[in-house]
């Protein structure tokens, strides 16, 4: 009898706690999402009120790079992520067979023409230097709006991987300066003109107003460059994920977005 | 893979190597020779002002070695941002070879003194004293005894500090200067071009190769514990 007992326990047991890790890991309420600091990790932080009253718990994860943040999801170590746009993704998709897809598109921020020593995009001295970031999808961007303020022609079809080499004609023999996009904003008084991220304007305390040239809203670049948040292939319809982009696309999330920053960012959706 | 080998050996390539090449270069020559003129008298300073030194003074010897700690203690790329109003009011811009070479400076300086401190401080003490009973001033001690007898380690001393500047040149991309480093980054690191990436870290080996074998056999040439 007690024999009896004993195993009828122990299956009890067993079959209770495979039920429980089964419910846990095919509805998890926790989402953990890797992010850059500005704006990304801000918003997300407007988020996890919305998510907590759904039952969710949001962990918000920061990153200072552009590779990580990926290579973490594509591992499964964080859920999602929030820093790129799908040019960026694919991109990486391609170079480093990851498995990564776009779930939605949440913001875009306008890449400004801001002044440095000089403060006209039409008087500027021969041989002026104009400072862009250095790596590839913001340097082809930066390079795309110059040349749509006719400071200097790109070829045609360079696109989203154009680089210096890529200028067909420069007859003002403008300096293009090649450097990392997060010293730019300090170096505003060593070029005549710099073109800079959203991230790094934010957090220089720029205002985009002060911009001589912006992207516009209706552009291509705007919706090319909007800010997704991306997961593992297979994991787009998780509860927790669209519980994630529901509450990211909420018009109290789109009303901070608006309110805290001043044109830098713009909500997509 | 072909195209990709052909991209990394184009004519534009190639000349953008020969300019990293020659760049590189610039930024180690010139910032090796700027910080050893810094870095040799502190260095002294710090040997003689030691405790067992020539000429003890505890004060002078804890603020220097202090400040060298700060510097040494801070990590590059903060240094490099810390640095640039500095950077602009010494050269005039923040962006370009010559204002990478400021923080550069001023990181390696703090290592060569303690370097040179380390080889002066080998010097054998009786050499000094039998100098010393001789009547000689603490500047000749300096001049016609540390410094000589210290050369066989000051010369491998010089050939570690200058492949460690090397080694901090690919960061020169930060404020859009130049060199193999910052080839290798751009392209490689950013823009996942391997081939290239490759080709201008064996560039930069190669350099390094050269720098420590010269300066290997400098000091083989002089030292007298062989012969």
């Amino acid at each position: 009898m007690k024999k009896l007992i004993s195993i009828l326990l122990a299956a009890s047991l067993l079959t209770a706690g495979l039920i429980g890790c089964g419910e846990s890991s095919s509805e998890s309420k926790t989402i953990t999402v890797g992010a850059s600091a500005t704006p990304h990790a801000e918003i997300l932080k407007v988020a996890q009120p919305i998510l907590a009253k759904e039952g969710y718990t949001l962990n918000i994860k920061t990153y200072d790079d552009y590779v990580l943040p990926n290579t973490a999801t594509e591992d499964g170590d964080i859920d999602a992520n929030y820093f790129q746009h799908k040019p960026y993704l694919d991109s990486f998709n391609q170079k480093n067979n990851t498995h990564l897809v776009s779930v939605a598109a949440i913001h875009y921020e306008p890449y400004g023409i801001y002044a440095g020593t000089s403060s006209s995009l039409t008087a500027l001295p021969d041989g002026s230097k104009i400072a862009v970031p250095n790596d590839p999808t913001n340097e082809a961007r930066a390079l795309q709006l110059l040349a749509a303020q006719k400071l200097f022609a790109i070829r045609d079809g360079a696109g989203l991987s154009a680089t210096k080499n890529d200028i067909t004609s420069n007859p003002h023999n403008y300096d293009i300066v090649e450097m990392e996009a997060a010293v730019i904003p300090k170096s505003l008084d060593s070029v005549a003109l710099a073109v800079i991220n959203g991230n790094y304007a934010i957090g220089a305390g720029l205002k985009v107003s002060q911009a001589l040239a912006v992207e516009d809203k209706n552009s291509d670049a705007a919706k090319t460059y909007a800010n997704i948040i991306a997961v593992k292939k297979g994991n787009e319809n998780k509860p927790a994920v669209q519980a994630l982009v529901k509450a990211l696309q909420s018009q109290e999330v789109k009303d901070y977005i608006t309110k805290q920053y001043g044109g830098a960012v713009v909500p997509v959706s | 893979m072909n195209h990709e080998l052909s991209a990394a050996f184009s004519a534009a390539m190639l000349g953008e190597y020969g300019n990293g090449f020659a760049t590189t270069l610039y930024l180690v020559v010139v910032c090796s020779l700027v910080s050893y003129l810094i870095g040799v008298p502190l260095g002294v300073i710090l040997c003689v002002s030691d405790q067992n030194g020539i000429h003890p003074n505890a004060p002078l010897n804890r603020i220097l070695g202090t400040v060298v700690n700060i510097f040494r203690s801070i990590p590059f790329a903060i240094l490099l941002v810390v640095a640039l109003p500095f950077t602009k009011l010494l050269i005039g811009t923040k962006v370009g070879n010559n204002a990478f070479l400021v923080p550069l400076t001023l990181s390696a300086a703090p290592f060569i003194a303690r370097m040179v401190e380390s080889s002066l401080k080998e010097v054998d003490r009786g050499v000094i004293e039998a100098t010393q009973s001789m009547g000689s001033s603490n500047w000749q001690i300096i001049t016609k005894v540390l410094i000589p007898e210290a050369k066989p380690s000051l010369l491998v001393g010089a050939a570690i500090s200058v492949t460690t500047i090397l080694g901090y040149t690919p960061l020169a991309t930060l404020v859009g200067g130049g060199g193999l480093g910052a080839i290798a980054v751009q392209y490689g690191l950013y823009r996942f071009q391997n081939d290239i990436m490759y080709t201008s870290s064996i560039l930069l080996v190669i350099l390094v190769q050269i720098l420590q074998e010269a300066g290997m056999k400098l000091a083989g040439s002089v030292d007298k514990r062989a012969k």
